[in-house]
Order: structure tokens, then sequence, then C-alpha cells
């Protein structure tokens, strides 16, 4: 093991990182050996995230010692960390997409000629040049980055950690965005920079990478460390209870709701970039739970169905007629409602009223007595109604949305899926960035909706809530679905096995 | 109700301005209220005023019109050319029928070759203009003297009960806008998709669908204004009403609509208007120089827009850090489609 008898290049001790009203990390130690490939794993929001923005020196710890080749290390600026020899490629890369390959790499850095001042090109493009070999793999150094697919930009940013010597490169999910002979390749430029003996710190929810390429893994749960060992010697099942290994909290509460009448079907649904081949059905009074890894083609299942992007081949059904929406606005027709998983981009009209954000999905019907014209006083009736039903706290109609609270903004936001009389309803990450409070009402609100007979789909990175309120759950990993689990089946770990591992669980029971 | 001040600000502030502009006039210009003197600033406010109420709505879905000088030029040069062939219904006609034309130009380069509205039109600014020139290269347009007792040319200048019909017009204009823009689910779907394209594409509204409904507004309104301005003057060319756009836009963005879309106001475009007409009007008065006429506009509108750019930028969380160290401006972008 690289770890043995080797001394430790970065130590990380008691490390403590609190925001308002959160700890991110408590107490959290671990270190990396020169030459060792350390996995990072844990559920979202266990704190691998914040542990990356420290090392990277955009965050600064409350508590405790990091040390680095035997000496204290105190980032205080991103840039601390280069000099240090510590390169943080986060899952959204730092790339100017204008720019080339070889400027994008040696951005900041670049050696000018003495008297133009302009750029040496031919100096950065055969450094970049030798960099890519020494990964292995063959990139243009010229070419503009947004030419380049996904993983091209990964290898990018890892000659730019190469090009200032770094001696740790830090990942963070690395491979969330590639395809199975990208990650391959990718895993395969890790073992390189092993065997040149840099140091890698490997995030990722995919265990079967990490047990392909990590010497030792660290697991943190709730901002704790729960363990460090060698891999060697563990088993996936083990590193799955120990990233989960809490209580579902008692307070996911579902009603008890006869099923009814099928109300969705797919058969073999694909469209965008990664659903593939996906089969499904959703009942009316059901709660149907999607989860995985995020990216996995949740989106994509979500904005087929509502129209938002085309279906690229197989059947819809809606109530057991075809069904194929040409945009959204058909599909609010069809009785489809759609909640989006970026609130603040995607789902509020910031510049809106709480009352016109309600009423926008049923301008149709908020006609008065003059015909084409609206009606102020028909808008204030849905206002009223949808204030009570969903507890919306705002001073009044002509307030606007985004001085309300995100909690609230996401019961306007519910209240605008609902009014068209949505007989389905998809609910993308319905609880992400709101309190518990609004959390514990949402969760009631979605169980009301499927007691008055409408279906429910609900996309969930929030394991808890996920199982907690779903009747059954589907798994997706790269498009397609790897697990359907109901009744007992329905644990975190099946979940994170499916998504993480690959491996296939169908309940019995699943119809 | 409670409605706050910045709220009111943004509605009545330059009525309220206005109002007080008035106040002063007589004081500085006697004979500012003199019958002949109002109805002059009036009727000189109509095609401006007109076309501003179509570009409320451009600039309140996040886009610009800059080819509504070109507009104007091309819809009064063939709506002369109508009214010598076919009269008074061929020069209405004319008019309207280009204007829509102009706007549907605009519309298609913006939406199936997904050419930027300001692109666009900046383009379109040009091409009108030139087609315009092209059809006056033997001489301006103009209404021939022995028509002078048509209704058509007289529309310029004419007074219903003491008021200019061009003003009149506008009014009606600004009536059947206001309507629009806050009782109608267009006009409300023209601020949800200002506010918020994407947000707006999942409320179910089609942006293509939208932006044709916009620039062909933008175009009929020129339509409208260039009857008034041909009834007026009497003649046009490819050079009629050269900077036309960017004082329309100046009017709109005085009145309090945002450039970055989802607020619109009638009532402060309408104000803003008079504003500008009532200022033009003093300075001419005056004396002033048309040099400097220029440059006090120019100072109103930067004075106006650092007012309205300090509240909203002082408004926003985190906003002064922002503006202090200028960042969010050019930032890294990851190469992931989100």
């Amino acid at each position: 093991m690289a770890n043995s008898g080797r001394r430790a290049l970065l130590e990380v001790e008691g490390l403590t990182v609190e925001f308002p009203g959160v700890r991110a990390l408590d107490n959290v130690h671990f270190d990396v050996a020169a030459g060792e490939v350390h996995a990072l794993v844990g559920e979202n929001g266990a704190g691998k995230s914040t542990l990356l923005k420290v090392l990277g020196g955009l965050h600064r710890p409350s508590a405790g010692a990091i040390r680095l080749g035997g000496n204290a290390y105190r980032p205080r600026r991103p840039s601390d960390a280069m000099h240090a020899g510590i390169a943080v490629i986060y899952q959204e890369f730092n790339l100017y997409p204008d720019l080339s390959v070889a400027e994008n790499v040696f951005s900041g850095r670049e050696p000018f000629h003495r008297f133009s001042r302009g750029i040496r090109y031919a100096e950065i493009n055969s450094r970049a040049a030798a960099l890519f070999a020494t990964l292995g793999v063959s990139i243009d150094p010229a070419a503009a980055v947004n030419s380049l697919t996904v993983s091209e930009q990964q290898l990018v940013e890892i000659a730019k950690a190469l090009s200032v010597n770094g001696r740790i490169i830090v990942m963070d999910e690395p491979t969330a965005a590639l395809s199975a002979d990208e990650v391959a390749r990718l895993l395969d430029v890790v073992r390189r920079l092993r065997a040149e003996g840099r140091s890698v710190i490997y995030v990722s929810h995919r265990l079967d990478e990490v047990f392909a390429v990590a010497d030792r893994v660290t697991v943190l749960r709730d901002g704790k460390h729960v363990r460090t060992s060698p891999l060697a010697g563990t088993s996936t099942d083990e590193l799955v209870r120990l990233m989960v290994g809490r209580d579902i909290a008692s307070m996911f509460h579902r009603d008890d709701v006869a099923d009814g009448d099928v109300v969705l079907e797919l058969d073999r649904v694909s469209a965008g970039r990664q659903l593939r081949e996906v089969s499904m059905t959703v009942r009316a009074g059901e709660i149907v739970g999607i989860g995985g890894v995020a990216g996995a083609g949740q989106p994509e299942l979500s904005q087929v169905i509502f129209g938002a992007v085309p279906l690229k081949s197989g059947q819809m059904r809606l109530g057991g007629n075809a069904y194929r929406p040409k945009g959204p606005a058909d599909a609010m027709k069809a009785g489809v409602g759609f909640l989006h998983e970026d609130r603040k981009t995607a789902g509020i009209l910031p510049d809106l009223t709480v009352r016109h954000n309600l009423t926008i999905s049923v301008l149709d019907k908020v006609r008065g007595a003059l015909g084409r014209l609206l009606s102020p006083s028909a808008e204030l009736d849905i206002f009223s109604t949808y204030r009570a039903r969903l507890a919306i706290r705002t001073t009044g109609p002509d307030q606007l949305i985004g001085q309300l609270s995100g909690g609230n903004q996401q019961k306007v936001l519910f209240g605008r899926a609902l009014a068209p009389g949505a007989r389905l309803l998809i609910l993308n990450e319905p609880t992400r960035g709101v309190d518990i409070g609004a959390k514990v009402e949402i969760h009631h609100l979605i169980n009301e909706i499927t007691a008055d007979g409408a279906g429910v789909i609900m996309i969930s990175s929030d394991l808890p809530e996920l199982l907690g309120i779903s009747d059954r759950v589907y798994v997706f990993a790269s498009g397609q679905i790897v697990g359907h689990l109901t009744g007992d089946d329905r644990t975190e770990e099946n979940v994170m096995l499916c998504a993480t591992t690959g491996r296939k669980i169908f309940s019995e029971a699943a119809s | 109700m409670k409605r706050s001040l910045g709220g009111l600000w943004d509605t009545w502030g330059i009525t309220a301005i206005l109002l007080l502009l008035l106040a002063v006039a007589p004081v500085l210009t006697p004979d500012f209220f003199s019958l002949d003197n109002a109805q002059s600033v009036l009727r000189e406010s109509a095609y401006l005023g007109i076309v501003a109420a179509g570009m409320t709505f451009a600039i309140a879905s996040g886009a610009f019109d800059l080819s509504v000088g070109g507009q104007l030029a091309l819809c009064s040069v063939v709506s002369l050319m109508g009214f010598a062939a076919g009269g008074t219904v061929l020069a209405v006609a004319a008019a309207l029928a280009t204007g829509l034309a102009c706007g549907l130009v605009n519309a298609s380069l913006i939406t199936r070759l997904a050419v930027p509205p300001f692109v666009a039109t900046l383009g379109t600014l040009f091409v009108f203009r030139g087609v315009a020139y092209i059809l006056t290269k033997d001489g301006p347009k103009t209404l021939p003297y022995d028509q002078i007792g048509s209704p058509f040319v007289k529309i310029g200048g004419l007074n219903v009960a003491g008021l200019p019909v061009p003003f009149l017009i506008m009014l009606a204009v600004y009536a059947a806008a206001w309507l629009l823009m806050r009782r109608t689910a267009t006009g409300r779907r023209v601020l949800a998709y200002g506010s918020s394209p994407e947000a707006a594409r999942f409320c179910g509204i089609s942006p293509t669908r939208l932006r044709v409904f916009v620039f062909a507004l933008v175009g009929v309104s020129v339509g409208i204004a260039a009857l008034t301005y041909i009834t007026r003057v009497w003649t046009a060319d490819g050079s009629a009403q050269d900077g036309f756009e960017l004082k329309v836009i100046a009017a709109v963005v005085l009145g309090g609509t945002s450039l970055k879309g989802g607020k619109g106001t009638l009532i402060g475009t309408f104000s803003a208007v008079l504003l500008v007409s009532v200022l033009n009007d003093m300075l001419v008065s005056e004396g002033v120089p048309s040099a400097y006429q220029r440059i006090v506009l120019g100072g109103v509108l930067i004075i106006a827009l650092t007012i309205d750019g300090l509240r909203t930028r002082f408004a926003a969380p985190g906003s002064l850090r922002r503006a202090v160290t200028g960042l969010g401006g050019r930032t890294p972008k990851t190469g992931l489609a989100r």
C-alpha cells in the first residue's frame, strides 16, 4: 500500500468549517501520502465539497490545521493553493470556452515575447502538447476549448494542474458527465499521475471507480469523519453502509392513498443526450420517486414528459391516449404540471408579483366579462385560493416573488403547476434549498395532491426524502433505469448500490 | 395594498418630473401655455410617442428594435407613394402594411436565423433606410399641393376640441397599449418572458411566437407614427428622422422601463415622451442652439439612468460587492451544457 511507512504529504487535523447555522465540517482528519490515490466518498451534503474548497483556498476553516510536506498550509485564496502545488479541479470547470487549449493551460502565466509583448504561442503550444503526451492523450493545443468534448476539457484542467507542477491533484466528481470509454481513459490518466509520484484526491459517487483506482478511502457523513481505510479488504456494501449509516428521520410521512388507473406510461423512451430506452408507469394517487446520481438522465426524463425536450424514440401515453406534446404549453393543456429543479433561473419570474407568478399558467382562465381582457379580480381569487391552500407567507398579492423565502417561492411555483388542474405532476427536487419547516409542509402538500387523484413523479437527490414519501422508486444511472424498488426493497443502501455500482435491482412485485 | 416607494417611483417618478417642469415652464418661457405653443408641443410629440409605445413592449421583453428609424423612413416613403397612387385609403394601408412587413422581417431574422435582436435590427436599420433611399433616388416623395383639401393631408394640422389630431391618435395608441400590457394574456407573457426567458419557457410561453408578436407590434406602431409624421412634414426620403431609434429608446428608458426586461410602464413612457418634447420646446424658445439641445437630452438620460442604476444596484443583495469589484462580468464558464 502506498501509505504504509511513508510520510504523509498532506495532513488534515481537526478541521471544522462553520457557515451561519450549519457546521459543514466537524473535526475532520485525514491524510494523503505522496504517490497515493485517496478517494473521498459520502452522500450529498456530507462535506466533501466543503473540504475540497478549503484545500483550494475558497473557504477558511474555523478550527483545525492542515500541513503540507510538514509545513503549515493556510491558503487564503485559490492562487495560494496553486503556488503550494495543490490543484483542485471542480465539477464546474474553470475554462475560458473561446480561448485555445494552450491559452487555458497557461492562463495568467503566459510567456511573452520580449519586444512585442505578444504571447509566445509556439512555446505554449509545444509545452501543452508535451503535457498531454505525459498523460497519454492527444489534444490539439491550438483548438478552442468550446470545440472539445467534456472529457477533453477535463484533461485540459488536468494539464493545467500539471503545468503548475501540482503535487496534489484534487478531482471533484470527474466522471459525472463522461461515457464509459472516457471514464476508462480518465482512470488511466489517474494511474499515470500516481506512477509519476503525484497524489490524487478522488471524489466520486461511483464506488466502482473508487475501487478501480484508489489506494485508500475516507468516508464522510454529515460533515464528520467516519473512517479511513485501505480499499483492499473493504467491500462495496460496507462502504455504502458507512456512507448512509443513519436513521431515516421519522419526519417523512406518506399517507395511504389507493392507486388508481395508470396516468402515464412510457415505452422505451429516448431523449436528449442521456435518456435511453426508458419504460415506466405512474398511477393516479401514486408518488413515484426517481433517484440516482445527479445528471443520470433525470432532467431529460422530466423535460421530455413536459414537452420541453423532443422525444427521440419510443411512445408515451397519458390517461390511456397517445401523448406527444409539441411543447410545454401542450403538456400543460393535457394536464401535466412541472416544477423545475432550478428555481432561481428557470422557476420564478423575478420581476413579477406573487399573484402574476401564480396565474401565468392559467391566463386563459382568468378572462373577465370583456372577453379577451384579464380580470384582476379573478386573478385575486386564484391568489387567495392558493395562498390559503399552500400557506404561502407573503405580504400580499402585489409583493414581488423575489422577496419571499425559498420555501415560499417554491409553494408559489407549486401553485403555478397545480393551477391548470394537473393530473400528473413532475416535481424536480421539490425541497431543494428550502428550510426544514417548509420541507415538511411541501411533503404534506404532495400527499394531498395524490389524495386528490393526481399522479406524482418526484425526482430527488435527497435520499431520505426520496424513500420517505415515494411509493415506488426508479433508480437511474447513465440515462437508464437500473433499479425499481418497491416495498421493503426501498432502502438507501439499494439506491446507492444501483446508482454507484451499476448493479441492477428489480423488486419482484414490480409491475 | 401597500406599495413600496420604489415601485411608485418606477411608474410615476418621471410623471412627477414632467409636472415639475410644466410648473416652471411658464416662468422661463412666458408664452409656453399659449394655445399655439401647447398644440405644437403635443403635435411634435406624436410620432416619437407612438413608436415609443411599441418599443416599450420590445424592451419589456428584453429586446431592442434599433431599426425603427429606418422603418419610419420606409413607411413614410411608401405611404406617400400610396397616396399618390390611390389616395387616403392606400396611403394608410401602405404605411401599416410596410410597418408590419418590417417587423416580420426582423422577427424572422431573430427567430429563424437566431440572430440576436440587437444585431438583427442594427442590420435592418441600414437595409430599411437603404430601400427608402432607393425609392426616392429621383427626389423626396411629397404630398401634392393640389390635394391640400384632402382629409388625409389635414391629419397632421387638424385640431379637435383644441387638441391636435396626431396627439389624439397617440392618446388612443397609449390607451390600447396600456390595456394590452396590463389586461391581456399577451402583455403578461411579454413581461414574463422579459423577466426570465428560461422560466417563461417552462410556463408554456413560446419564445418564437412572443418575439414575432413584439416585433410586429413595433412595426405597426411605426406605421401609425409614419402617418402622423408625413401629414405633418409633407415629405420624406431615406434620410427622414436620422437618429430616431435612439430618441425612442431614450424615451422608453427615461420612462422607467428596465433595459433588462421584465418591467414596462406605458405611463412612464408617455410622460417621458412629453418631457422630452417640453424640454425641447423650452430650449428652442430660449434660443438654445440645436447642438446644445442634444447635449441637454443626453444629460437628462444619463442622470435618469444613473439614479435608476444606483437604485437597482443597491437593492439587490451582494450587488454592492459586485459593483465595487466589478466581478460578474466575464467569468470562466464550464463547458458542460446545463
